[in-house]
Parts: structure tokens; C-alpha cells; sequence
């Protein structure tokens, strides 16, 4: 009974109904089921017969006992039964719900509104007046409203992806005059955020307090800002409480949701930070968008990544690689180690690196880009890519023009044993420069440089200068990428500056470049202001940014933590966008102090809510008594057993019986094709031409057994659509009007076979190719079949071709038509003054044959071994030809170009003699 | 287009229709059984010599036996005329009901029945014709083929009955149907059938399920038209009662008919049709040569 002990309804009046279900009882007693239907012819017969027994048909008891249970539970589940403890309502007083929804909040935000329901139910029950205070959400006034707009407004509540203003809340809460001594309850996110004390204290002098806390080890979870490293990320995550072992995982994330890697974290007991080493494919690496603890659904576990996360794909070229062998790698080196942290890296020539893909090349000291190389990377920068050079002592002299501005011969020396001039500092970098913002180090100094003409451009494409006012960076746009030069060389041999910070972040901000960004929006000085591009809610959900919120200012990105003005989220340009997260590396998640007040802990849901099981089992008893009454009207065929079950069984049988057969008639099919080399035709539907092939291939069988050392087994015809063609090196195929059209797979199947080097011998059978208008009924069904086929250019047989040679020396190639020309793939044409060769061949053989001499006809015997067609001539000379010619094709397949390269072996030999 | 060149191409071929090929089946199986008893009765055989008379053409006379004597002798043969077998069958909707009992129809059953009969009929020389053509009854294959197609390409109407059309005298008439109209009507028919000087037999097509009424439970009756219901909380209460009046009105129909003078068979679509077709044509056959 102590289960039931906490059970009371929400609207106990509702019970009273199951006083009706006697009624319902009766109502359904005396409804019969609707009876089966059965036309029957002579009803005739049938009218005036009255049933001996007029008793009205019953429905069974056992489903009307259903009906009444499942009524029951309708009734029962309506009242709204609750199991757990039911909040009586201390006093009548208003009520004062304190919420903090910063994104703290948002990983149990389920619990919190649940309680949040739970509480304005009760309130709404004593029709208390509620006031509803969310700290997160910035509030000048409170209102006290009753208990269901209160709800309907509570429904709307979300975490946010800032944290919480307690003292403005508190403040706004001071305001608000109460009737009597309000009820507060202040559903705290159990994070200090150093007033919790303060806020209990000023909430206690309000009115009596009840505090809600996280239970041990359900605290919040916080992403620190993520290292990169070779292989990934590793982000330090946050816990609050440090009680006991807590694991989980943190997910890579890319655009569209997908998620491209993983690392678990453990946190171990005492210890509220742990990394998590992410890991990911060098290939995924730049598609990662977030990075988000899994199942904490918080803005604070979700880190963004901006576009400096992402790795460019650049080349390093030095002049070295081009220019000598020597691994004197100083430049490079520098240029690695300020790049690998964020960028891909492809060393090598300027070829290489380009045929990579990358978006920035980095040249260390190449003087002059030479011949093909500079064509290549002028069409590399126009259209899009970004140049980075650097100056040397190669480019003292007689550099090229993809260079931003005219330099002057010469370097220029200062602070040397012989200079006048002491080594100058950086100047501040100017306004229209990428590099605004970044602090200038004292301690770079430049002792050598390359100086550029003076020129009216050169100001304001000097993106850095020396104190001076000599430029130390130029950079000019061409076409649609950018040239940038460095006046100094990549290594510290001119200046201190690849040996300082400022280095690595003047080239970061460069990598930026190819997005296709203006430089001046790479700027993040303290003025520069940034849009919003997409916001994070509090669930670490991203939105397109509503209109009220203000771009921000490049100094406040820095300092600053999310608030309502500026939500966590992505600023700037679409290319160089900058993540604004909502945890950095100040957060802190010290839990909350224990408090003089009443505190308790969110336990979930407190009450168990019966209604919808119960609906859920009413609508499955709804569900049974249907099927049950289909069943009692006979609408629900329900097979006797016995014989059911033996249609089942023999479908079963027969399924397997016909299965194993049919891939069994394949293989075997593959396997008489595959063990012996075989001659093949394809079935074309007409039975006298395919018999017709059968016989001429089986006669020419017979001619290849006794004259060749190629022993053909019985010919094979050719499902086109069904067999593999991959067995056979030549196929025979009539062309017949009647033929069906092909399927796309026999399409794709013949284009495979004709580009893997088998050869398809098609006969027109009409001698009409080639001379006499070939509009005959064989060439239209050659068209219409192979109209979709992919076909290499034609030629006649030339006199040199290598068909002439394989075997016979022949020059017709008489079937039992005589004189049609025969087409095989055009040769490439001979080398002019390469000595005249007695046989050339293609590279291969070629994939199609085609005539219309009706060589199976000349070739096909029956079997007793006489011929079946007469020839045109009817001399024997012609069939022998036509044999002759047969020969030679199969030849043709089998041995593809090595015929062709037997005509060189007198030469070959000759040679050897020679050496020799 | 390949379908009506399919057809057309059935068409030129003479195809036979399923249901006729069935027929066709049927009829040779069935004639295997009979076929020495059926040769002798058919007409080409001797039945008696006679003397010439002035009015007999010189060709008829018996040369042979003739010259054993003084006299001419003519030779006359036995049934010299075919006999006229007129058939009907019931295409009404109720007829095109089969019951899980049975695999056919009994439209379908019947129309194999009268193609059956008719192909034994025609085999055995007499000439067929259905009631309520306007064609005198003829014989051969082109008979059976037009009886085929006007059986088979009838839609299903609501003539029960055969209508009154002019039949040739003396013939016999076969009716098959599965009686459900009233008696009255039924003896209406036959008596107008025999007023025209025709005899004839009565084939009774049941569906299993008319006859043993399977039904159990609640079920609601209705008439294939569907104007008619009839609603039984218990359909195995009935039973015993349908099953009588049923009884009795297949006996009322074979007390009418031995009354006419006509034959009675009663035949249910789950059995045989060669059975009912031999014990038919045996009716037919036997009619024939007592006439």
C-alpha cells in the first residue's frame, strides 16, 4: 500500500464516472456485433425460416470485460492519478519563483521545468499569485500574474547561452511590492558565480526561501578553450563539484551535424579538470564546426570553432629545393614551426605545391620565379590564391613582377660593423592592415630589409613598416588573390621577427586571406566591430542572430563573457569568423555554498504522472477488442493451422529448392566459360540465327583445332543482359532486325567489355558496309543497337593492319558474301618518315570488328562436319578465305599487339648481332 | 499495341476461348466411353430393305440384293434425320456465385456442361441450337464455335427462364440452371417448351454451400442483386430448416419434371463434370433412340 499511499488524482471528480460503467456494461450487452456478410443466391429459401432460439447474439463476456477495463482506464487516466508526494501549499501567499536559465542551467534544464510545472500546478490549484524572476533574462520590472499565465510564459523559459545576472534580477525583484510574505523559490543552476551567498541572504529578508540544487555529480559541464594539436584537439573540460569519477566524451562536430571524431574525458574523484584528447583525420580536420560534450546540451560544453581553427592547406617552397640539394633549411624551419599548429603543410617546387591544392604559398627567398613556374602561380594568384614571399639575398637583384610593389636593388643594412643606422623597431601596424591590433614586441628589431620604390601606392599597400616608415610588409591584390611580400627574410638571419609571437599571428591573420576576406577585416583591434553571424540558445543550439543583437566590439570579444547583448555565438565575416563561446578559460563552476535555507536537490521528476500510461494501455485494449471483433465478424482470416501451415512450408520449400538452382545454372555457366577459352556469340532471340552462329563458330572450331595450337572448346551463345561477357576475347554477334533493343545494363556490360580489351566481331550479314548506301536492314540494326555504345573512331581494314598478318597473310576477308568492307578501330597514324612497318596494330585490339560478309554462314558445318550455307562464288576458294579470315580474327583476340611486335624481330636480332 | 496484335493474331489462329477448351476436354474423355454404342444408332446403319416403289429415286436402290431376287429393294436406313438439341442456360447473376467450397462458377460450370454437351451432339451428327437465336439449328464445328462465343461473351442478365422463341418441333431440350426461380415460372417454361413439341431435361447446377449450408454464427444473408437480406444471429440454426425446404425444392423440380415427361439431374459444382456430362448425355442419347 505504499505505493498507493501516495497516490491522489488532479481532478478526483472524474472518478464518478465509473459509476456509469454498469451502464456502459449493459450498453454494450445488448449491441450485438455486426454480423458477417455472405451473399448467397438462393435467399429466397432462406426468407420467412425463423431461428428456433430468439435469444439476440451476444457479444462474449470476456470481451465486454475488456471494454469495461479499457473504459475504465479512460476514466481513471482522465482524473489525472499522480503518484509521489503531493506539495500542499504552505500558505496562501504569492509565490516567487527565482530561475536561473544562464546556460549552467541548460544540461538538467528537464528536471527544472518539470519542478518549475509541478510547483505553478500547486499554486495554480490554491490560485496563488506567481511571480516568475529569470535571472539570465535581463528584467526591469516584475509583475505578480496568476498561476496559469505563469505556466504559459514558464513553457516559454529557456536556458541562455550566458550566464546569469542574479544581483539585476534581485535588484528588480527589490521592487516588486507583495500582498503578504511571499514563498520564494529559487531554482538555483548550483554554480557561486561568487554571490550565491549574497543572493540568499537578499532573497531570505524577501520572504521564506527553499533552494534547489543539482544533485551530487549532475553538476554543470564546461569546454576550456581547445589546444590544437598534430593529431586534433585537446580541451581541458570543468566540472564543479569534485566528488567521485565522472566520465563522458567529447564530440567533434561538423557542419551539418555529422560527427567527425571523438575523446573521452575521466574525471577522477577530487580533480574538477580533465582533458579530453580529441582525434581526428588530418582530411576532417578543417570541416570540424564545434566541438560539444555528448548529452550535456549546454551552450558552456559546446566550443565553436572559428575560422582560425581551421588548417589552410599551404605550400612551402624555399630556394633552396629548387635551386641546390643542399638541406640548409633555415627559412623553412621557421616558417614550419610558426604555421604547424594551423595549417597543412606541402613542401617542395612550386609544381608540387600547387598541384596540392593549397590556398597560400609561402616562397622563402625565390629571387625569380622561372618559366612555367611563373605562369603557373600568376594564374594560381588570379584566381584566388594567396602569395606570401619572402625577401633574401636572392631577391636583391633582378626579382620578377609578382611582387606587390617595385623594389629597389639591393638590400639595405642597418646596425651592421660598417652601417650607420642602428636596427629599427616596427612601427604600429596602420588601419587599413590586416595586422591592427596586434601588440608590436620592443624587442623585434630589423637589421636588413629590401626597400621598394617610392611610389604613390606604396603607402597604402604597406601593411606594416619599420619606425622609420620603410615598408616591412606590402601586399597587393591581383586578379582575385593577393601578392604579400616581407621585406625580410623567413629566418632570423635579417630581422628578430620570425623569432618572436607576432610573427606566428602577422601569418595567421595571412592564412585568412584566401578566404577571400578583405585584410581590413582581419583586423581584431579593440575597435574593429564584428556582426553577429549565428548565436548559440542555451542548449549549445545554433540560430540565425535575431535583430537586436549588436555586433561587438574587437576589444570585448576579447574580454568579455557572453551576455544578452552580445550571446554567445559566431561574429564577423563569413570566411573569418571569430567564435564568441560562452566558457573560457575564467570560468568557474565552484558549486554552491551550503545556505541558511531549505535546501533540496532536483530529483527529477518527484511525482510519477499516470495519466498517459493509462491511456496508452486503454488505446492497446481498444486496440485488442478491434482485432477480436474483426475476428468474431469472420472479416479476419485466421487459417486453419494445419494447412497454413503447410502452404507456408511448401513456399518455403519451393524458395529453396528454385534459389540454390538458379545461382547454380549461373555458375555453372561461368564456370564452362571461365575453365576452357571459348568462342562466343550472342543470342539474339531468332532462333535461326542464333542457330546459324552455333554452327559457324562450332565450324570454325574445328578449323582452329586442326590448324592452330588453340583448342576451342564447344562455343558458348550470350545472354546479353544476364551472362558475364568477361570470359570470352571475342564475341561473334549477327545483327538481325528482330533483335529486342538492349537494356541499359547489356549497354554498360558491352562498353565494359570493349574497354577491357575484349573484341566484339559484328556482322551485318548484308555485305553493304562501306560503297552501296548502307541503309540495309543489318547496318539500321547495328545503329539502333549500338547507337548508345560507345564507340572508338572506325576505318577500313588498312593493308598494313595487323588483322592482315595474325595468321594467314590475307587481304579479303570473304564470309559467304565476298567483297564488303571490314572496319576495325583507327590506327593512329604512322609516324611520318618512321620507316614503313609490315603490320601495325593499335595499342591492343581493337574492340569492335565490323563487316557484313556473313561468316558464320561461310564457317558454320553441321554434324557430321559438312557445310550448311553455300558460299556467294561457290568455289571452296571462298570458304577457305572465309576460314582463313576466322582464323586470323581469333588469333587477332587472343594475342592482341604481340603479333604486331613480331614483325620487329628480324630487326631485334639484327641489333643483337650487332652489339655483339 | 502488342495486345490486339496478340489478339488478332488469336483471333486469325481460332483460338478457342478457356472455357470451350475445357468443353472440348471434357466431350473427348467423355466419348472415349461410349463411342461403339453411339456409332450404331447414328443413322448410317441398315435398318430394313423394302420394295421399291415408283416414287423412290433409282439411286436408292439395293443392287446388290436386288439381284438375289425378282424384286427392287430399296435399302432405308435407320434415322435418316438428325435430331435438333436445343440448349439454355441460366446467365443470370446469381449463377456467376461460387461458395470457398467450390473452385468454379456455376454460370462457368454450366456453360462447360452445354459446350461439352454440344461438341458429344455435333460429333455424333445432331444439330444444336440455343434458345432464343434466330438460327435453325446446324451442326459442326462452326456451330460449336458460335454456341462458344455467344455463351462465353454473355454478359450476365437477368433471363432465368428461356424465352419464348420458335423452336423446331420434335426436338429436346436441355436446360441448365440452378432453378432458384419460383416454380410457377419454372413450369410456365416448361410447359410453353413442351407445347412447341419439345422434350427435354432439366440440369440442376448447385453450388456445394446452397446445398449443405456451411454457415455459422451471425451472419446477414444477401441476395447476389443485393435488394434482399436476410439476418441470422445463430445461421446454424436454420440449418436443419434450409436444408429441408432446399430438399424439397429439388424434389418439387424432379417431380415436375418426370410429370412433363422430362429428365431431372441434379449436379454440384464440387464434383465432377464428366460425371454429370455421362449420365446427361445418356439422358440425351437415350431419349434419342427411344424416339
Amino acid at each position: 500500500m505504499s505505493l498507493l499511499g501516495g497516490l491522489t488524482f488532479s481532478y478526483p471528480w472524474l472518478l464518478a464516472a465509473l459509476a456509469a460503467l454498469p451502464a456502459i456494461w449493459f450498453l454494450l450487452r445488448v449491441t450485438p456485433p455486426a454480423p458477417r456478410r455472405v451473399p448467397f443466391p438462393p435467399l429466397r429459401l432462406l426468407l420467412g425460416l425463423d431461428a428456433p432460439e430468439e435469444t439476440p447474439a451476444r457479444t462474449p463476456w470476456w470481451l465486454l470485460l475488456l471494454r469495461i477495463i479499457a473504459a475504465a482506464f479512460i476514466i481513471i487516466a482522465l482524473a489525472a492519478p499522480v503518484i509521489g508526494e503531493n506539495k500542499a501549499p504552505v500558505t496562501n501567499g504569492p509565490l516567487v519563483l527565482f530561475i536561473d536559465n544562464g546556460w549552467t542551467a541548460a544540461h538538467n534544464w528537464d528536471d527544472r521545468q518539470s519542478l518549475i510545472e509541478e510547483t505553478l500546478d500547486a499554486a495554480a490549484r490554491a490560485e496563488r499569485p506567481v511571480a516568475l524572476v529569470a535571472t539570465a533574462d535581463p528584467q526591469t520590472t516584475i509583475d505578480l500574474l496568476d498561476a496559469g499565465k505563469a505556466e504559459r510564459i514558464a513553457r516559454e523559459l529557456a536556458p541562455r547561452s550566458w550566464l546569469p545576472d542574479r544581483k539585476g534580477a534581485l535588484a528588480a525583484l527589490a521592487k516588486t511590492k507583495f500582498a503578504g510574505k511571499p514563498e520564494i523559490v529559487w531554482l538555483s543552476d548550483d554554480v557561486d558565480h561568487g554571490d550565491a551567498i549574497a543572493t540568499s541572504e537578499a532573497l531570505a529578508k524577501i520572504g521564506s526561501l527553499t533552494v534547489y540544487r543539482d544533485a551530487r555529480g549532475k553538476g554543470p559541464l564546461a569546454l576550456e578553450p581547445e589546444d590544437a594539436t598534430a593529431s586534433g584537439y585537446t580541451v581541458p573540460v570543468l566540472r564543479g563539484d569534485s566528488e567521485g569519477a565522472r566520465d563522458g566524451l567529447v564530440e567533434a562536430i561538423g557542419a551539418r551535424g555529422e560527427r567527425l571524431g571523438g575523446g573521452e574525458f575521466h574525471f577522477l574523484p577530487g580533480k574538477s579538470e580533465a582533458d579530453a584528447k580529441i582525434g581526428v583525420p588530418p582530411e576532417v580536420r578543417n570541416q570540424i564546426r564545434k566541438l560539444t560534450i555528448s548529452n550535456e546540451h549546454a551552450a558552456g560544453a559546446t566550443r565553436l570553432l572559428g575560422a582560425d581553427a581551421r588548417h589552410k592547406e599551404v605550400g612551402l617552397v624555399s630556394a633552396i629545393n629548387v635551386e641546390s640539394e643542399q638541406p640548409l633549411l633555415s627559412d623553412l624551419y621557421y616558417l614550419e614551426r610558426a604555421l604547424g599548429p594551423f595549417a597543412d603543410l606541402h613542401k617542395g617546387t612550386i609544381e608540387d605545391a600547387l598541384t596540392r591544392k593549397v590556398s597560400v604559398l609561402l616562397l622563402a627567398d625565390i629571387g625569380r620565379i622561372a618559366g612555367a613556374d611563373y605562369d603557373r602561380v600568376e594564374k594560381f594568384v588570379r584566381e584566388g590564391g594567396v602569395l606570401i614571399r619572402f625577401a633574401g639575398p636572392r631577391m636583391t637583384e633582378n626579382t620578377d613582377d609578382l611582387v606587390p610593389v617595385k623594389l629597389r636593388n639591393g638590400g639595405r643594412y642597418l646596425g651592421g660593423a660598417m652601417a650607420w643606422a642602428e636596427p629599427q623597431h616596427l612601427a604600429p601596424f596602420p588601419d587599413a592592415s590586416p595586422f591592427r591590433g596586434l601588440t608590436v614586441p620592443e624587442e623585434v628589431t630589423v637589421s636588413r630589409q629590401i626597400l621598394a620604390e617610392p611610389s604613390v601606392e606604396l603607402s597604402e599597400r604597406s601593411w606594416a613598416r619599420l619606425s622609420d616608415g620603410t615598408p616591412l610588409v606590402t601586399a597587393a591584390q591581383r586578379g582575385k588573390g593577393w601578392v604579400v611580400l616581407f621585406h625580410v627574410t623567413a629566418g632570423p638571419g635579417w630581422s628578430s621577427l620570425p623569432l618572436s609571437g607576432l610573427y606566428v599571428d602577422m601569418l595567421r591573420r595571412l592564412m585568412d586571406l584566401s578566404s577571400g576576406v578583405r585584410p581590413a577585416e582581419l583586423a581584431r583591434d579593440a575597435d574593429a566591430s564584428f556582426a553577429p553571424l549565428s548565436v548559440l540558445d542555451g542548449f549549445g543550439e545554433m540560430h540565425k542572430p535575431s535583430a537586436d543583437i549588436l555586433p561587438i566590439r574587437g576589444g570585448e570579444l576579447v574580454r568579455a563573457t557572453p551576455s544578452a547583448k552580445h550571446p554567445a555565438g559566431l561574429y564577423g565575416a563569413e570566411g573569418a569568423e571569430i567564435a564568441f563561446n560562452a566558457a573560457n578559460r575564467d570560468t568557474l563552476l565552484t558549486p554552491l555554498p551550503e545556505l541558511r535555507a531549505i535546501m533540496q536537490t532536483y530529483a527529477g521528476a518527484t511525482t510519477i504522472a499516470l495519466q498517459s500510461p493509462l491511456l496508452v494501455i486503454a488505446i492497446l485494449l481498444l486496440l485488442a477488442d478491434a482485432v477480436l471483433s474483426l475476428w468474431l465478424r469472420g472479416l479476419l482470416v485466421v487459417p486453419r493451422l494445419p494447412r497454413g501451415l503447410g502452404r507456408t512450408a511448401g513456399l518455403f520449400l519451393i524458395a529453396l529448392v528454385l534459389m540454390p538452382q538458379h545461382s547454380r545454372a549461373d555458375d555453372a555457366f561461368d564456370m564452362k566459360a571461365a575453365l576452357d577459352t571459348r568462342l562466343a556469340y550472342v543470342i539474339t532471340g531468332v532462333s535461326d540465327v542464333d542457330d546459324m552462329s552455333r554452327a559457324g563458330l562450332t565450324g570454325l572450331g574445328l578449323i582452329l583445332k586442326t590448324r592452330t595450337s588453340y583448342l576451342p572448346e564447344a562455343p558458348l551463345g550470350i545472354d546479353l543482359d544476364r551472362d558475364d561477357l568477361s570470359f570470352f576475347p571475342l564475341i561473334y554477334w549477327p545483327m538481325d532486325p528482330r533483335q529486342k533493343e538492349l537494356s541499359p545494363q547489356a549497354i554498360s556490360k558491352l562498353s565494359d567489355y570493349m574497354r577491357n580489351g575484349g573484341t566484339l566481331l559484328i556482322d551485318t550479314r548484308d555485305r553493304t558496309l562501306g560503297g552501296e548506301p548502307n541503309n540495309s536492314p543489318g547496318t539500321q540494326t547495328l545503329r539502333r543497337l549500338l547507337g548508345k555504345l560507345d564507340l572508338p573512331p572506325l576505318q577500313p581494314v588498312p593493308a598494313d593492319h595487323v588483322l592482315t598478318k595474325t595468321f594467314y597473310l590475307l587481304q579479303t576477308f570473304p564470309g559467304r558474301w565476298e567483297g564488303g568492307k571490314v572496319w576495325v578501330e583507327a590506327l593512329p597514324p604512322a609516324e611520318p618518315g618512321a620507316a614503313p612497318s609490315p603490320a601495325r596494330g593499335g595499342d591492343g585490339v581493337s574492340p569492335v570488328i565490323i563487316g557484313g560478309n556473313d561468316w558464320a554462314s561461310a564457317w558454320a558445318v553441321d554434324n557430321t562436319g559438312q557445310p550448311i550455307a553455300a558460299v556467294s562464288s561457290g568455289s571452296t576458294m571462298q570458304r577457305e578465305m572465309a576460314y582463313r579470315f576466322g582464323v586470323n580474327v581469333v588469333m587477332y583476340a587472343l594475342t592482341g599487339n604481340y603479333k604486331t611486335d613480331q614483325v620487329h624481330v628480324p630487326a631485334l636480332l639484327q641489333r643483337l648481332g650487332k652489339e655483339k | 499495341m502488342t495486345q490486339t496484335l496478340r489478339e488478332d493474331a488469336e483471333r486469325a489462329a481460332g483460338a478457342l476461348p478457356p472455357l470451350l477448351v475445357a468443353a472440348e476436354r471434357l466431350s473427348s474423355a467423355v466419348s472415349l466411353g461410349v463411342h461403339g454404342r453411339r456409332k450404331a444408332g447414328i443413322g448410317e446403319s441398315f435398318w430394313q430393305f423394302r420394295r421399291y416403289q415408283s416414287e423412290d429415286a433409282a439411286q436408292n436402290i439395293d443392287w446388290r440384293q436386288s439381284a438375289r431376287s425378282q424384286n427392287l429393294y430399296v435399302r432405308e436406313r435407320e434415322w435418316e434425320a438428325a435430331e435438333a438439341v436445343w440448349l439454355w442456360r441460366d446467365a443470370t447473376a446469381g449463377m456467376r456465385y461460387h461458395s470457398s467450397g467450390a473452385t468454379t462458377t456455376k454460370a462457368d460450370r454450366a456453360t462447360v456442361l452445354t459446350l461439352a454437351l454440344a461438341s458429344l451432339l455435333i460429333r455424333g451428327g445432331e444439330r444444336i441450337a440455343l434458345i432464343g437465336q434466330d438460327r435453325p439449328p446446324s451442326t459442326g464445328r462452326v456451330a460449336l464455335n458460335r454456341l462458344a462465343h455467344v455463351l462465353i461473351d454473355s454478359a450476365p442478365g437477368d433471363a432465368a427462364l428461356p424465352p419464348e422463341a420458335p423452336v423446331t418441333k420434335n426436338s429436346q431440350a436441355v436446360w441448365f440452371s440452378d432453378f432458384l426461380s419460383p416454380l410457377n415460372d419454372i413450369e410456365t417454361a416448361m410447359k410453353r417448351l413442351a407445347r412447341a413439341g419439345l422434350s427435354g431435361h432439366l440440369v440442376h447446377i448447385i453450388d456445394p454451400a446452397e446445398q449443405d449450408f456451411p454457415f455459422t454464427g451471425r451472419t446477414r444473408f444477401e441476395s447476389i442483386e443485393g435488394a434482399l437480406t436476410a439476418l441470422f444471429g445463430r445461421a446454424e440454426s436454420v440449418r436443419d430448416g434450409y436444408r429441408a425446404r432446399f430438399k424439397a425444392h429439388g424434389e418439387a423440380l424432379s417431380t415436375l419434371a418426370r410429370r412433363m415427361g422430362w429428365s431431372y439431374l441434379a449436379h454440384r459444382t464440387d464434383k465432377s463434370a464428366q460425371a454429370a456430362l455421362v449420365a446427361l448425355y445418356a439422358h440425351v442419347g437415350g431419349d434419342r433412340k427411344k424416339g
